[in-house]
């Protein structure tokens, strides 16, 4: 082997593969909108009251909360105890990335992994009533990842 | 985000070094190209439409002595081609075959003067040939089809004569006459057994006297209606194909014809 | 001893050698059927009648069009053109000059006449091998004048069975959703329609929303899920009489709702706390009973067809996958193990073989297997479909399709598609509108 020639290769896969990374962690830098599969923006959030926002994300196929999740229910649960005659309807929604049947269960179990969270924060269960629409009512018609992230949520309306 | 490219650039300039240093194309070894063989490439025509005037005596003679020898009905077979049951046997494979009955054809009255002569010796009853023909025919008909081509070439190969009911371009022409006129049934379901064996009688301009479908009992059998709808779409096949491609002469040869329509390969797809 | 063998061989030697000459056909075309449909031919009298009751002016010609519009869709019929017939219907019907018909291609052949009779459709038909020069098939029925699409649904039937040896599907319906409206709020009605798209009616309002309807086995009955008042349950509706009723007394969403082959029961997910799991009801004595009980999402329930087994769709492995279940829960096992998630089962008619929807990275697929897990086929990749229904022969696969939309959302519809299990004969069903979750019905005339 070469030395010139393993240098010349060696420069040109550098060259070819910079450009690549580059390119990627352009994309992720500027939005910021989405840590790892699951929705960090603000787009489409609504506020139950000031400071308390309406919703949480979630990531493909998962019913698990976040930390940002959390924090929001945290907030939801303490308004909630402050305003002790409104109740809540959990909703609870599914991107459009797999089978309807499927989704309607998964919308049903993300919005009560948040019923479950309100409920550890003395939200009594009479109050909370949880209502999947799977991936009939997107937020966001896109067909592209960020549009579903945004789908993949469980909002907190009003019920009276 | 400065801290990410420097880290992103060092380990990545590690990766170039590690496929750098392993990358074939660096090394400049040279291409092992397969030895070349050479082919002489021969027509096959000569082969399959050989006259048989020149051999027959010697061949009669060879048929004298086997006679003669104490051989079981099944005897040791001299060439033993690797068959797996059910594949379509390969050209030269015809050949062997199409060769064989062939052979037999052409001494019809030899042979014949050895049977009556024999049985005259014996004073045993006369077999009545034809009862044992329809048997014989029979149990090949009868027989599965993953033997069938199994039990052709021990019958036949005791005989490496040189005959043949049709050559191999006159059974290819015959062959690309009938793939053109067979609609296969679409509807049909490809993990079953496709295979219609269709008995023909032919008039010299290749016109059909009659034909047989064998394997009849399918044609009613419950479960099996897509043999029917198979069969039937043969049937049309042959019909439509009128006057078939027969060769001009030898009309003894081939004036009894068996098709075997399978449709297996085309619907696996 | 000995001579005995040598006459058995020299018997062997002379039938040898008349032994057949026998030539492999391996191949063949795979074109379609080339057939000739002659219209039906009608008296003057009987065309009058008819024309004042369906205001049809020609019924047999009607008639004809149907049976000619069903052959050709399957694909596996090639039918010629009437302007090229040489003989006139009513002549055709009592003997065809199969040279005639010959003349242009016809291999099959399909003449009729229509009649009024005491105020009845009457009908009869003949089915003709043209090469062979003979009748197949003859059949004659009478029914109500206003049955005339049905009349060239079972003709047909009856045609394609004799011809491919299966039975036929085109006296049938398909229930489905129909659909309209921007992506974000799509408003959703049950529709009915023959499977050949003609006599499309709606059965709800758009009122609330409705999806997954599914047919009962006896054709009267469908279950669905509505959002009536908000609360997603399940659903019976009589087609006759337009009659609803919610399908027990469930304190949380039920959804997924399929009938059993009897028809009389109902098989479902109820959701609670998180969890799906799957139960029946008995329509008769309403007792409700649970298959499984397990903290997984179980869904999408089918049975086989002689009721004994459920395949379903389970995330107990932590993905979407197929199962196979007793029909009272027991002996749960995994039948899918491809790469990718697995959902929506629905077993054949025939039992031999299950139909599911594929997601393998980032594409949709259709696909079948065994109902042992084996011979997985996949037969057509998309952006996005799923949710395949079996014909009542257990032939052809109908699902739907949503397109892509672009970063504006606009873009979007959803459509019926079909496909046959052989995988030939991809195509769209026609819908006015928008349509998505298909059932097909069983055969009408049983």
């Amino acid at each position: 082997m070469n030395l010139s020639k393993i240098l010349k290769n060696g420069f040109l896969i550098l060259i070819a593969s910079l450009v690549l990374t580059a390119c990627a962690t352009q994309k992720k830098v500027s939005t910021g909108k989405m840590q790892g599969d699951v929705y960090t923006g603000t787009d489409s959030v609504e506020y139950l009251a000031s400071g308390v926002p309406d919703r949480v994300f979630f990531a493909t196929n998962e019913t698990v909360l976040t930390t940002a999740s959390r924090e929001t229910l945290r907030k939801q649960a303490a308004w909630l105890r402050k305003n002790s005659n409104i109740n809540v309807v959990l909703e609870g929604h599914a991107d459009e990335r797999g089978t309807r049947e499927y989704n309607l269960a998964l919308g049903e179990r993300r919005a009560n992994s948040a019923k479950d969270y309100l409920m550890t924060y003395g939200i009594s269960s009479d109050r909370i009533s949880v209502l999947s629409y799977g991936k009939e009512r997107p937020v966001d018609s896109g067909s592209n990842p960020l549009a579903w992230s945004k789908n993949r949520r469980s909002v907190t309306v009003k019920a009276n | 985000m400065n801290r990410n490219i420097t880290i992103s650039f060092g380990l990545h300039t590690i990766l170039v070094i590690i496929t750098a240093m392993s990358l074939p194309f660096l090394s400049k070894k040279p291409i092992d190209l397969p030895p070349i063989i050479s082919v002489e490439l021969i027509q096959i025509s000569d082969k399959t439409s050989i006259p048989f005037a020149p051999k027959a005596k010697k061949i009669i003679e060879k048929v004298k002595e086997k006679e003669k020898k104490l051989v079981s009905e099944q005897a040791p077979p001299k060439k033993v081609k690797k068959l797996k049951p059910d594949s379509v046997p390969l050209p030269d494979e015809k050949i062997e075959k199409v060769k064989k009955i062939k052979d037999e054809k052409q001494n019809p009255k030899k042979v014949e003067t050895e049977v009556k002569q024999v049985s005259e010796f014996e004073k045993k009853e006369l077999f009545d040939t034809n009862s044992i023909a329809a048997l014989i025919d029979k149990s090949k008909v009868e027989s599965a089809e993953t033997n069938k081509k199994l039990d052709k070439i021990t019958q036949d190969q005791d005989k490496n004569m040189d005959f043949s009911g049709l050559s191999l371009s006159e059974e290819d022409a015959l062959k690309a006459q009938i793939f053109g006129c067979w609609s296969i049934p679409l509807g049909l379901p490809y993990n079953e057994d496709l295979l219609v064996r269709i008995k023909l009688q032919l008039k010299p301009d290749g016109s059909i006297i009659k034909t047989e479908i064998l394997d009849h009992a399918r044609m009613n059998k419950p479960g099996q209606g897509f043999y029917k709808v198979l069969a039937q779409s043969a049937l049309r096949a042959i019909k439509l194909c009128q006057p078939l491609r027969v060769p001009s002469k030898g009309y003894e040869k081939w004036k009894e014809l068996q098709l075997n329509f399978d449709a297996r390969q085309m619907l696996e797809g | 001893m000995i001579f005995r063998h040598l006459i058995i061989l020299l018997i062997l030697l002379p039938i040898k050698a008349f032994a057949l000459v026998e030539v492999d056909i391996t191949r063949g075309n795979l074109n379609p059927l080339p057939i000739a449909v002659s219209p039906l031919s009608i008296d003057e009298k009987s065309k009058i009648s008819f024309e004042k009751i369906l205001k049809k002016e020609n019924i047999g010609e009607e008639i004809s069009t149907i049976v000619e519009n069903n052959l050709k869709q399957t694909g596996l019929f090639n039918s010629l053109d009437k302007d090229a017939f040489l003989q006139k219907p009513d002549i055709a019907n009592l003997k065809p000059r199969f040279e005639d018909w010959n003349l242009i291609k016809a291999q099959v052949l399909i003449t009729g006449k229509v009649s009024f009779v005491d105020e009845k459709l009457r009908v009869e038909f003949r089915l003709w091998d043209v090469l062979a020069g003979r009748e197949m098939m003859a059949l004659a029925f009478t029914t109500v004048p206003s049955n005339w699409r049905r009349v060239g649904h079972i003709i047909t039937d009856k045609v394609y069975e004799t011809l491919t040896g299966e039975k036929g599907y085109f006296d049938t319906r398909i229930i489905y959703v129909a659909e309209e409206g921007p992506k974000t709020n799509r408003i959703k009605k049950l529709a009915i329609m023959d499977q050949d798209g003609f006599n499309n009616k709606f059965l709800t309002l758009g009122n609330e929303l409705v999806l997954t309807p599914r047919f009962s086995p006896t054709n009267q009955m469908i279950t669905y899920l509505s959002y009536f008042r908000n609360l997603p349950r399940v659903y019976l509706l009589d087609i006759e009489t337009g009659l609803q009723e919610v399908v027990g007394d469930f304190p949380g969403m039920t959804f997924a709702p399929r009938f059993s082959p009897d028809g009389k029961k109902i098989i479902m997910s109820f959701a609670e706390n998180g969890n799906s799991d799957i139960y029946t009801m008995d329509l008769e004595n309403r007792i409700v009973e649970r298959i499984t009980n397990h903290p997984s999402i179980d869904t999408s329930p089918s049975f086989s067809p002689d009721g004994k087994k459920i395949t379903f769709n389970s995330d107990r492995s932590k993905y979407q996958q197929i199962y196979v279940m007793d029909s009272n829960g027991k002996n749960v096992k995994r039948i899918s193990f491809g790469n990718g998630l697995y959902g929506t089962p629905v077993w054949s008619p025939r039992g031999d073989l299950i139909a599911f929807t594929k997601l393998h990275k980032g594409k949709f697929y259709i696909g079948v297997m065994r109902a042992d897990g084996t011979g997985e086929r996949l037969l057509t990749e998309n952006f996005y479909q799923e949710a395949p229904s079996w014909s009542p022969n257990g032939r052809v696969l109908i699902f739907y399709r949503e397109t892509k939309t672009n970063s504006k959302g606009e873009g979007f519809s959803a459509k019926l598609w079909s496909i046959d299990l052989t995988g030939y004969n991809e195509k769209m069903v026609e819908t006015k509108t928008d349509a998505s979750d298909p059932s097909w019905s069983s055969l009408l005339s049983n």
